[in-house]
């Protein structure tokens, strides 16, 4: 037990120190911005007095250590200041955005893994099969297509074609909450489907390197059908490993709603990180990243802790 | 390389598709027919045809042009971005794994940093504060891509520091640097290559999103991303624009892909 203890530890020490790190970075990029900050937010018809109040307000006449704790400081406690272009504190513009990107990163991972899991079960029984190959060249092709791309076939599809879907409507949770899902629907899909190529493929080769084992031989000479060799054998183990690629895939997820939001037009996180990008609103954008990047950070834990979980080596610090 | 019919097919499929891309590629160095800026009242939204064979967009570019030079920026950036993450990928893995320890630790925190940031995101930031330029599209999707093959070095490099002849060198006293690029560098090829092939194909997807959004290849350029941007509006009437254009970006990929595969494949022997 001691051990547990232990490498309970030290997963906690590395992910407060990739917290930490991670922070730094955020804070680091927008320090090292090329001439004066202030001045390149304004733009060059702003007047003297204007650049340096910004400067005051942004506190960039204060040493470098100071603004970084400062304001690390207040981005823990929430506070990324007010945004530059819109007035309000960046806090609140991020909260308000936030049921369209999470939600979306949601029912992509669902999606994911409803998906992805049965199909590299069906493959992983008869490697070879026609069955698994033309299983594996749609997830190739799949992977092949850019997101953005995706999106615009199934926009046409599903709107000009079948009109049951039109792009750019969007409702709120509060107003109506099965509407919300059924907006987010169709722009989930277009971030989901690649990912599901690349977890199916990891899936794949990690059960059928499971289905040569000796246990698997065992419980066949025992007599227990394919269906309860799949779910109580193969599937936990390599439930082990593939907590590790969906937590890769989710980074990769909230990534691809970035840019899959500008497809469908719908106010998400990505569309207030253009705008900031565009506008040059530096706390806002700061807020966005520092935001999305915690959110992984905090994500990778998750997934390192549910494996030590699930999996007794890691557990007791065997193979820590 | 032993090599068997399936991961043969592999290298047929995937070379097929590399050449149409690769094609491409040196025919628009030379030649296009029209230029790719040449706009033309007269013929806006042409379908397909003997004249414009990928036919024309909203302003009558000629399609087919375009596809021609937008595949020198693909090629440009997924090649480059990935060389420079090579290296220091490269040097971040083999300096982790062989001296292991507090170097290895720190090295492998500051990776997982770097990892914590949505691949995208990290190039976003990098446009917003140094600008929407190609070169900072290449080296913000470099650093983001470093760490992958930093781990795979460390990794092998790790597992090839109990062989006999590494321990060998280093009791002949070789100096370490040489022993990492001499001894065990050379011995990671196989390792690697599969990693730095999807690299390439995941740099592409990268690149294209960034000129999709309007960060990345700049006009008067011409790129795969941009392209399906502009055409966005006219999906409905003029599915051309946004076919052909997407197709050389599958081509590509599919192509990387298939090879990966053949390499896997024929480096292990052949079997799955």
């Amino acid at each position: 037990m001691g051990s547990a203890v232990r490498t309970a530890l030290i997963k906690l020490c590395e992910f407060l120190l990739t917290a930490l790190l991670v922070s730094f970075f955020t804070f680091a990029a927008f320090a090292i911005i090329p001439g004066d900050t202030a001045r390149v937010m304004l733009g060059p018809e702003a007047s003297e007095e204007q650049v340096e109040a910004l400067r005051e307000e942004l506190g960039l006449n204060e040493p470098l250590a100071e603004r970084y704790f400062d304001w690390l400081g207040n981005a823990f406690r929430g506070d990324f200041g007010n945004s530059l272009s819109f007035g309000n504190p960046v806090g609140d513009l991020i909260a308000s955005r936030l049921p369209v990107t999470l939600g979306m990163s949601l029912i992509a991972l669902i999606f994911v893994v409803a998906v992805s899991f049965p199909m590299a079960a069906v493959c992983s029984r008869n490697p070879g099969s026609i069955k698994d190959k033309s299983l594996s060249t749609a997830g190739h092709i799949l992977f092949a297509i850019p997101p953005f791309a995706l999106s615009m076939m199934l926009i046409l599809f599903f709107s000009k074609v079948l009109h049951i879907f039109t792009a750019g409507r969007y409702t709120a949770p509060s107003d109506n909450f099965g509407a919300y899902l059924v907006s987010l629907l169709l722009p989930s899909l277009c971030i989901a489907l690649p990912k599901v190529a690349m977890t199916f493929k990891f899936l794949r080769a990690s059960m059928i390197e499971f289905s040569q084992g000796d246990f698997v031989r065992t419980a066949k000479s025992h007599g227990l059908s394919d269906l309860r060799i799949m779910l109580k054998h193969i599937i936990p183990n390599s439930a082990v490993s593939s907590v590790t690629v969906i937590s890769l895939v989710l980074s990769d997820i909230m990534g691809g709603s970035l840019i899959v939001e500008q497809v469908f037009n719908l106010p998400g996180l990505g569309r207030l990180l253009l705008s900031a990008i565009s506008r040059r609103d530096f706390p806002l954008l700061s807020g966005i990243v520092f935001y999305l990047a915690m959110m992984t950070v905090l994500l990778y834990f998750l997934a390192d802790v549910i494996s030590a979980m699930i999996d007794p080596r890691i557990r007791d610090g065997r193979a820590a | 390389m032993r090599s068997s019919t399936a991961s043969r097919r592999y290298l047929y499929t995937g070379g097929i598709l590399l050449s149409i891309v690769l094609a491409f590629f040196i025919l628009g160095l030379f030649w296009t027919p029209y230029g790719i800026n040449e706009t033309d009242a007269a013929s806006k939204f042409l379908a397909p045809c003997a004249e414009h064979i990928f036919g024309t967009d909203n302003l009558g570019r000629d399609v087919f042009s375009r596809c021609l030079v937008a595949a020198r920026y693909t090629l440009l950036v997924s090649f480059t971005g990935v060389a420079y993450a090579l290296v220091i990928g490269t040097l971040a893995g083999l300096i982790a794994g062989y001296n292991g320890g507090i170097i290895d630790k720190i090295i492998m925190i500051f990776s997982n940093g770097i990892m914590c940031f949505p691949g995208i995101l990290l190039a976003l930031v990098a446009v917003a504060v140094f600008g929407p330029s190609l070169f900072n599209v290449i080296w913000a999707l470099g650093l983001v891509f470093a760490p992958t093959f930093a781990r795979v070095y460390r990794t092998s490099t790790i597992e090839l520091l109990g062989r006999d002849y590494i321990l060998q060198a280093k009791l002949m006293g070789i100096h370490p640097l040489r022993i990492m690029f001499v001894h065990i560098l050379p011995n990671l090829m196989s390792q690697v290559l599969p990693a730095v092939i999807i690299g390439l194909a995941n740099m592409t997807l990268f690149e294209s999103g960034m000129s999709y959004l309007g960060l990345g290849v700049q006009p008067p350029a011409a790129s795969y991303g941009k392209m399906l941007s502009d055409a966005q509006s006219y999906m409905v009437s003029a599915p051309w624009l946004i076919i052909f254009p997407t197709l050389m970006r599958v081509c590509y990929i599919l192509g990387l892909y298939f090879i990966s595969e053949w390499v896997r494949t024929s480096v292990k022997g052949g079997s799955k």
